[in-house]
């Protein structure tokens, strides 16, 4: 998006097309032209042109919008005032939920090399199946003895 | 293009300063509504604009950095894609395409009092992305780079969509005798 230089002079077709573009104010002009402009502003020819743009001008400037109400201002705010503070408490979970992965992946990690250092250790834990229960096992498949007393 | 004048804002929007979001609101509701109006020509869809625009400022502003574009810049395209979306919605059921040629028919003398609309109704008929072009660089003080990199255009194009915008609006709104 490269701005076009105008060193030194400008001639009237240029000065044409960017009051064809811009309108009778210079300020809204290109930075890069706005002073070569200015001098060619002073000519008869310039001073013609800018008059034909500035009529289009004088009716732009009559479309006015009203400035917001105190009612939208107040609507904005109160709802940023909740959306910021969510962010925050967002923030704050993400960190905590960050800090526990942390923990979580030190854990895993200390697992590991345990189980590399030393593979040997065996379980001794005991694998409750369904049918187990604290007396045994007792489920439908038990001895049956008893019952078909 | 210097340092970005809002940075300073949002970086304190971003740390959750309550006193920058109403500062913030203070200083962009007015354009990003105007923008708005004059995009949609309608006062309560410029409202519902301007808020959903708030709403990602609020969403995006702690991870916005400066990246040659200016945060206002950046507040300019959402409003943007917003009224598109609506101006999309409008004519979905037409067609699917926004057009692109302006209905310059001359619009009928103003009463007195009357030249606001009839701008307004004049803005609404020439072609969006013209509009567009109009509206940041005219009403909005947008300088050409900006309102190009807000439109995502390079500045040659935006001057051709301001100045046929423009003889759009003349024809309609000027007539003839805008020539001497």
């Amino acid at each position: 998006m490269a701005e076009k230089t105008t060193k030194g002079l400008m001639d009237a077709a240029r000065f044409a097309v960017l009051a064809d573009a811009y309108g009778s104010a210079l300020h809204r002009w290109p930075q890069a032209e706005q002073a070569a402009a200015t001098l060619f502003a002073e000519t008869n020819q310039g001073r013609a042109i800018l008059r034909r743009a500035g009529r289009l001008d004088a009716v732009l400037d009559r479309h006015r919008v009203e400035a917001p109400s105190p009612a939208l201002y107040g609507a904005i705010v109160a709802r940023a005032t909740a959306d910021v503070r969510q962010g925050r408490r967002r923030r704050f979970w993400w960190l905590g939920f960050g800090l526990a992965g942390v923990g979580l992946a030190g854990a895993v990690a200390g697992l590991a090399l345990v189980t590399v250092v030393n593979p040997d250790i065996q379980s001794d834990h005991y694998v409750m199946d369904a049918n187990a229960t604290s007396f045994g096992d007792a489920g439908p498949d038990a001895d049956q003895t008893e019952e078909d007393l | 293009m210097g340092a970005d004048p809002d940075e300073e804002l949002v970086r304190r929007i971003g740390a959750g300063d309550p006193a920058a979001v109403q500062a913030m609101v203070a200083r962009k509701l007015p354009r990003v509504l105007g923008l708005a109006r004059r995009m949609l020509g309608d006062a309560a869809e410029a409202e519902d604009v301007a808020q959903e625009t708030f709403v990602r400022i609020w969403r995006h502003a702690s991870g916005w950095r400066w990246k040659g574009a200016r945060f206002d810049t950046w507040v300019h395209r959402v409003a943007l894609n917003l009224c598109y979306d609506r101006l999309r919605r409008r004519r979905e059921w037409v067609t699917d395409e926004l057009p692109e040629v302006a209905d310059e028919t001359p619009l009928p003398d103003a009463l007195p009092g009357d030249e606001e609309r009839r701008v307004s109704q004049a803005l609404q008929r020439i072609a969006p992305r013209q509009r567009e072009a109009i509206v940041l660089v005219y009403y909005q003080d947008l300088s050409n780079i900006e309102a190009a990199s807000a439109m995502r255009v390079s500045v040659d194009a935006l001057e051709s969509l301001l100045a046929r915008g423009r003889r759009a609006l003349q024809a309609m709104l000027v007539g003839d005798d805008g020539d001497d």
